[in-house]
């Protein structure tokens, strides 16, 4: 398994490890998006084929100076490729090039309510607090949870040393999960 | 009659609105100021409000219409850029890209410093790579608009896709110096990275790296600036100063495989038993990463490979990680390898079953009892891998028999059946997976897929429904989606059940998802520009260059060209008439 920065190439494979793993499908353009406005925001996992087994899709939010964020827009681990720690490694990733590159304070996702595997991952395994409660935020008219981290561990001076404790993965759940 | 191109003050008012409706997307508004233009006999026939009100008709769908007006405008003044601007909008509106391109050269005749026009044409010889007449039009703008930001990105970047590099560097060093007086922020930092891409594109890695390190602090993008610079040191042979920056890169993301082959190769190692020494220390910095430990079975030989993999699958038994199969699949290429690991997974299954341990001896700490299990669905796909399919049914089986509730379990006995050749047992299976999990897409989707390739193409769109929008059909949400995986399968479905029609149907169906991705460009052409992520859109552009030979695209087109040959060779039957009296119906 390798994890690197996604380039525009890997965006249809992406779309392609979405439309297989969450009921949150986007098309093309909307990736494109993505990948052309923050290209170094979004993440993959791929395996030795080079095939994709993970992502992260997310973007920057832009509601005046002091409250720049990112956002997840979506994070995907096959169930194929679970209980590795991809999402996990995924997500500092991203975080770090939300901070780095953008200078975001935090970074913010919705998650389904009955999502208990990718709720437990977030707040046990990568610090998010549930900030509020979103009614019918799904097309279903499923509730979402509206979650953020602050990320100003990631701004310390030693950027590269993720703050590990608080990291490691202490949930064996599995990770899939619609933001 | 000599046509009219010139409106007095009042009508020419009017015209002005029509325009500021158009842009502002106020058809109705427009059509109204146009009819009382028309209205009146004497400018009945004026040619620019006629093209206007076809464009603006254009808009409210009214296609065919909207043809008319614009050919009649123009016919009406044939010397008018408005007209044949709008004609070029038109065509354009309807993706015949070629036409719109001459209908603009023939506006710009009468008006050849007309900044939209231009900007439009620009627009449309990038998407059609017409990187020639790309160059000309953004030398123009450059010429006509110098103060401008996008007309020195554009200008530079038009010669960048012809490959003049040193050109581009010039045009970007010029609009540097002269343009950006800071603050640095992300666009500037963007704009340095996409100069430097130039710079390395040109070969000349000395002077990108020279470049790099001089703007070192207005760029943003530290992992960009350590990986291109880590490229540069290896190409330059300046090993030990690659060294370093590869040694950096792995502390902030020790996953990436690439980052260890670079370090191999800036460190020089090239004898298996030094790499496998080099990888021992990475796994000991960095005691999370599965990468070394990983990167470290490939480059293993005997016997250090024996041992090695004997601690790597005893952590991913004792962890109980699923896809530790499938992780270690590409290494059963060395035949040695694979035998080795069939030996060691049969002396766990034996001595966990036995003992509850790995091995025989006495004071090993006992294992979970999940241990036995996952030997268990390790041996089910190493079997399978091998062909062996008796042998892999009967650990599945025991698998099944030790944890009924695993999900994994009946996703890799389907899979053992659909290799022996038998898609309806195989998907029988993934439908007991599937009803163990109904809120997981991911279950969902291989069941479909297994459906599919059992010819059970109605069955899979209904299990695809569960997880498509509700009200609409699947079928139809999935192409919205443009889930290809699902239409390619329900192609080659088709195929094989010699419904020709339906699975042409579906080959169209991705065909078009495949024309709707070049479209999709368009908009980028601008909107890079504008956001400096220049890097990423020549990454865009290139990744559209080649799009078709996408997997996708392949298997759809196979299935296509072969429908198309089989109905060439033996064409279809006329429907027999009905022997019925024809009512005229």
């Amino acid at each position: 398994m390798n994890i690197r920065c996604a380039r525009p190439s890997d965006l249809m494979n992406m779309q392609h490890c979405n439309l297989l793993c969450l009921p949150e499908n986007y098309q093309m353009k909307y990736y494109f998006y993505h990948g052309l406005s923050w290209p170094q925001l979004s993440y993959v996992a791929e395996d030795e084929k080079g095939h994709i087994v993970g992502y992260v899709l997310a973007k920057m939010e832009d509601d005046g100076e002091d409250n720049r964020h990112g956002h997840i827009t979506s994070l995907a681990v096959k169930r194929s490729h679970r209980r590795l720690g991809l999402a996990q490694k995924l997500m500092n990733q991203a975080s770090l090039a939300m901070v780095e590159c953008f200078q975001a304070k935090y970074v913010s996702l919705h998650v389904r309510k009955s999502n208990r595997a990718a709720l437990n991952l977030y707040t046990n395994s990568l610090g998010f607090k549930i900030l509020e409660i979103e009614p019918k935020y799904y097309a279903d008219g499923e509730d979402a949870y509206s979650m953020m981290r602050d990320l100003s561990a990631f701004a310390a001076d030693n950027k590269f040393e993720t703050p590990s404790d608080n990291l490691e993965i202490k949930s064996e759940s599995a990770i899939v999960s619609q933001c | 009659m000599p046509p009219s191109n010139s409106l007095p003050p009042k009508e020419n008012a009017l015209f002005k609105r029509i325009l500021r409706c158009y842009e502002h997307k106020q058809y109705k508004n427009g059509l109204k100021f146009a009819k009382q233009i028309l209205s009146n006999p004497k400018f009945s026939e004026h040619g620019e409000t006629l093209a206007m009100k076809g464009l603006t008709l254009n808009c409210l769908g009214r296609k065919d219409e909207a043809y008319e007006y614009v050919r009649r405008g123009l016919r009406n003044d044939l010397k008018s850029p408005v007209c044949w601007h709008v004609y070029g909008l038109l065509q354009r509106s309807d993706k015949k890209y070629d036409e719109a391109i001459k209908c603009y050269r023939n506006a710009l005749k009468w008006e050849k410093e007309n900044i939209q026009i231009l900007r439009d044409l620009s627009l449309l010889q990038i998407q059609m790579r017409d990187l020639e007449g790309y160059k000309d039009t953004r030398y123009q703008l450059f010429m006509l608009r110098p103060t401008q930001r996008a007309s020195w990105i554009g200008f530079a970047m038009s010669y960048h896709l012809l490959g003049d590099f040193e050109m581009a560097n010039s045009i970007l060093d010029a609009f540097r110096t002269n343009q950006m007086k800071g603050p640095y922020d992300y666009e500037h930092s963007e704009l340095l990275l996409y100069q430097n891409m130039v710079l390395a594109e040109s070969g000349q890695y000395e002077r990108a790296l020279h470049h790099l390190q001089k703007f070192q602090s207005q760029i943003l993008d530290k992992l960009s600036i350590k990986e291109t610079s880590g490229e540069y040191y290896l190409k330059l042979k300046r090993y030990k100063e690659g060294e370093t920056v590869y040694e950096d890169l792995l502390k902030r993301n020790p996953e990436n495989v690439m980052y260890y082959q670079k370090l191999v190769e800036a460190k020089q190692l090239r004898d298996p038993d030094s790499i496998v020494a080099f990888y021992e220390v990475y796994k000991k910095e960095y005691p999370r990463a599965i990468a070394p430990r990983r990167l470290q079975l490939t480059e293993a030989r005997m016997p250090c490979f024996e041992q090695l993999v004997d601690e790597y699958l005893r952590h991913g038994l004792h962890k109980g990680i699923p896809p530790l199969f499938v992780d270690m699949r590409s290494l059963y290429v060395d035949e040695s390898k694979a035998e080795t690991i069939e030996k060691l997974i049969l002396q766990y299954m034996e001595n966990l079953s036995n003992f509850g341990t790995f091995s025989s001896e006495p004071d090993e700490e006992k294992q979970p009892a999940s241990a036995l299990l996952w030997a268990y669905y390790f041996a089910a796909q190493h079997f399978d891998y091998k062909e062996d399919t008796d042998r892999a049914l009967h650990y599945i089986e025991a698998a099944i028999e030790h944890t009924p509730t695993l999900i994994e379990l009946f996703i890799v006995k389907g899979r053992i059946y659909k290799h022996a050749g038998d898609p309806v047992s195989a998907y029988k299976w993934l439908e007991e997976a599937q009803a163990m999990d109904t809120a997981d897409r991911y279950v969902n989707s291989k069941c479909a897929r297994y459906m599919l390739r059992a010819g059970h193409v109605k069955q899979a769109e209904e299990m695809c429904s569960k997880f498509t929008r509700e009200g609409v059909p699947a079928t139809e949400n999935l192409n919205e989606m443009q889930c290809m995986w699902f239409q390619t399968e329900a192609a080659a479905a088709y195929q094989r059940s010699q419904q020709w029609g339906e699975a042409l149907k579906k080959a169209h169906e991705v065909d078009r998802h495949f024309s709707e991705i070049m479209e999709d460009q368009f908009d980028f052409h601008s909107y890079c520009m504008r956001k400096m992520t220049l890097r990423s859109y020549v990454g865009l552009l290139r990744l559209e260059d080649v799009l078709r030979s996408h997997p996708f695209y392949f298997r759809c087109a196979r299935v296509a060209i072969q429908v198309y040959l089989r109905l060439y060779a033996h064409p279809l039957q006329d429907v027999p008439q009905t022997t019925e009296p024809d009512t005229g119906q």
